[in-house]
């Protein structure tokens, strides 16, 4: 490894593995989407409802990668994945979870505005937030809304404030006895 | 897939399903006496060097085995409360280490609720002043007035920074004291073992051995005395001999599906508080058609989670969150002692204050406030990540036989049934919790917190399930975990606990761990 892609890592805030072309990268998720890794699990248009809610809950969450997050840690098995997800109760495999409410997302947007959640202004967009937090939403499958946006908004908490970057932002120190740079 | 032939394995001494908490107790001690000793550890093999300093990492600790049904209105939250793969959920564990009070040994005799223990304080205390020894606590016994009698800990309690001076100040405001919370967490070098740094990595594993955990102390000790563990090794079912009175091994599964049995002589199950009794359960045979050690239908009952929730502040001072312990700083047991002082409530609680914070995950400052988002999320983090204040209250759980560990009708992959949990609490319970919130508040006013507000009720720790008792009637194993119908077949671990308490529960199952290891070993011959 080179000395700046050595500095990469050690600076950069939370390193996974992807697979791009049949080899296996580290890189940080925001240097995946950076990059445009290709996804694993996730279709194109979830993971643009995926990124258009985190962004739009927790902003910073597009750069910071929330596509190709999620996507790596489901196709990761339940052992070793790093999402929330996997300690709430909700048995695994994860991917039909974020699916279902993606999809539900993406239908009360063509429902109530006939767009595309991505192409909502944020008006429209931040009612549909609204109303997923608290439950109102109507024709929802998958799991319960709110459910689904909590965890939405964790995820993308983790990855936007808890790394080594988010704690800069937050001008606090991070403090780590083993930095989370190494690939387990 | 698990593969049908079996590959019998000879015969140990001593078998221990797991390798957490209680396990690495008893495991030091046997081997220690020269037993031969064996641990059967279902999830992977850690050492301290994956212990990442990260919340996301941390979650690798998490329980990562067949999952668990859960219901009712206090869920045990098994998925976040069990650990697994070397030293279990000890690993993630934030070593706050205080010890139960003489009336919670008899809630039944005192208020007419619940079990009684078949021990009482005094019988404990011996091994509660041994155990710190050993691990090595940091408090300061003085202050700490609500601490029942024992030897004075080894280290000075740990430094109390802003967030703690902070909250103190509401308690005394209040005419109410605090003390430093006792935590098996070094304040100084302790045998061999490097004091803390105050950076509240505690929940993604402490990897220095400041905490006190199965890997940093108990773990290492029986590896010397030539203990093995086999990890990637999921015992499926507890094997009897034909009338069912004695064990004779157990059924395990590895990690290429390969099924083994491993023959004992003696067999303790420290499989966690839902594991040990499905795992009694599952075993059931012609001769214990209900399961085993299980002739007083009581295997799986009485299941118990500490009721708990957070207060949070805002203050205008700085009160540098990330610094500390994750535990917390300092602790208040005011309305520990008298349980049923509260009018239509029953239990005491204690405060664990000034917990260290990070800004992600489960109990991060992000999901304190999951009513915020978007564009006004950022400022409230920024504000928070420097200005915020929490502690949390641990309750009593009534001791009920319906709250309880079942068989579901789902499987898992190697063909055992899942654990369905069902756990209630009951109305007395909830005007306990509503007390404390109410009163957790006050606290934080009286400080001058600016915002106060509280978290989601949450349960914590898991106990009972294989309670001890006095006889067959009422309980699973006697005073040391031997069951009472197997003698050579003995329970370790929280879910011995016939009641809850309100305090942590891992300095007192090492205490009744160590009672129990001395007692089998002195007792040997006689049960083998
Ligand atoms: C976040 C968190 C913080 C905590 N903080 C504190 C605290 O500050 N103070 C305190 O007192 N307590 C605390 N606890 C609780 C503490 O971790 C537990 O009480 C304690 O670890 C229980 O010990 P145990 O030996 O019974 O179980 P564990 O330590 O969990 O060990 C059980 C082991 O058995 C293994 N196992 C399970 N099933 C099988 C099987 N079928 N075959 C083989 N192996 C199996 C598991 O993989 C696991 O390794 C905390 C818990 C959590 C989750
Ligand atoms: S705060 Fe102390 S006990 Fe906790 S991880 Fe850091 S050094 Fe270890």
């Amino acid at each position: 490894m080179n000395t700046t892609r050595r500095k990469f890592l050690k600076s950069s805030s939370l390193v996974l593995s992807f697979a791009v072309g049949g080899k296996t990268f580290l890189l940080s998720p925001a240097e995946a989407y950076a990059q445009s890794v290709p996804l694993a699990v996730l279709n194109e248009s979830d993971a643009t409802t995926l990124e258009v809610l985190a962004e739009a809950i927790v902003p910073g969450a597009r750069v910071a990668g929330i596509r190709n997050f999620i996507d790596s840690q489901l196709s990761a098995d339940s052992e070793n994945s790093l999402l929330m997800i996997r300690y709430l109760g909700v048995p695994a495999p994860f991917a039909g979870f974020y699916t279902a409410a993606l999809r539900s997302a993406e239908k009360l947007a063509k429902t109530r505005h006939q767009k595309h959640i991505a192409a909502l202004n944020s008006e429209e967009l931040s009612q549909i937030i609204d109303d997923m937090a608290q439950g109102k939403v109507k024709d929802w499958q998958g799991p319960p809304a709110e459910f689904f946006f909590f965890v939405l908004r964790s995820d993308a908490a983790d990855i936007v404030y808890g790394t080594l970057d988010g704690f800069e932002r937050l001008d606090i120190p991070y403090m780590p006895h083993i930095k989370p740079e190494q690939s387990w | 897939m698990m593969n049908n032939a079996i590959n019998s394995l000879d015969k140990v001494d001593l078998l221990i399903v797991g390798s957490g908490a209680a396990a690495s107790i008893i495991a030091a001690k046997a081997a220690q006496a020269g037993k031969q000793v064996l641990m059967l550890e279902a999830g992977p093999e850690r050492s301290n060097k994956d212990l990442v300093s990260s919340q996301l990492w941390a979650r690798r600790l998490k329980w990562g085995g067949s999952p668990v049904e859960e219901e009712g209105n206090l869920k045990i939250g098994h998925g976040f409360n069990a650990g697994w793969g070397t030293g279990g959920s000890s690993m993630h564990h934030y070593g706050v280490w205080p010890r139960l009070h003489a009336n919670d040994f008899k809630i039944k005799s005192l208020y007419g609720k619940g079990k009684d223990w078949p021990i009482d304080y005094e019988d404990l205390r011996p091994f509660y002043d041994r155990v710190q020894s050993e691990v090595g606590i940091s408090g300061d016994e003085k202050l700490e007035k609500w601490r029942p009698e024992g030897a004075a800990y080894p280290m000075p309690g740990l430094p109390v920074f802003k967030q703690g001076e902070l909250i103190a100040r509401g308690f005394t405001a209040l005419g109410r004291d605090t003390a430093p919370i006792p935590l098996a967490v070094n304040s100084q070098p302790y045998k061999g073992r490097n004091p803390c740094n105050y950076d509240g990595w505690c929940d993604a594993g402490c990897p220095t051995g400041a905490l006190a955990n199965a890997q940093t102390v108990y773990l290492p000790q029986a590896k010397v005395a030539k203990a093995n563990i086999i990890h990637r090794a999921t015992v499926t079912r507890i094997l009897t001999n034909q009338k069912g009175d004695k064990v004779v091994g157990v059924e395990y599964c590895d990690e290429a599906g390969q099924s083994h049995k491993q023959m004992a002589d003696v067999v303790v199950l420290a499989a966690f508080a839902v594991e040990n009794p499905r795992l009694l359960l599952a075993s059931a045979t012609q001769a214990q058609p209900q399961g085993l050690a299980n002739s007083s239908g009581l295997v799986g009952k009485y299941l118990m989670t500490h009721p708990a929730g957070n207060i949070y502040g805002l203050f205008k001072e700085a009160t540098q969150p990330y610094y500390g312990a994750t535990g917390g700083q300092l602790i208040n047991q005011d309305n520990y002692d008298d349980k049923a002082a509260r009018k239509g409530a029953f239990g005491g609680y204690q405060w664990l204050i000034a917990n260290a914070l990070k800004p992600n995950g489960l109990l991060g400052i992000a999901n304190t406030r999951p009513d915020i988002y978007g564009p006004k999320l950022d400022a409230f983090m920024k504000q928070a990540a420097k200005h915020m204040a929490t502690m949390v209250f641990v309750g009593d759980d009534l001791p009920l036989a319906e709250n309880r560990v079942e068989l579901s009708p789902n499987k898992d992959k190697y063909g055992v049934p899942l654990a369905k949990v069902i756990h209630n609490v009951q109305a007395e319970t909830d005007l306990m919790c509503q007390h404390a919130v109410e009163e957790g508040k006050a606290v934080f006013k009286a400080a001058g917190a600016e915002q106060v507000w509280s978290g989601p009720r949450v349960g914590m720790h898991i106990l009972g399930g294989t309670i001890m008792g006095t006889s067959r009637d009422n309980s699973v194993t006697n005073r040391y975990g031997q069951c009472h119908d197997i003698p050579n077949l003995f329970i370790a671990g929280t879910g011995l606990f016939p009641s809850s308490g309100a305090v942590n529960p891992t300095f007192s199952l090492h205490a009744l761990g160590l009672q129990a290891v001395e007692y089998l070993l002195s007792e040997w011959a006689g049960i083998v």
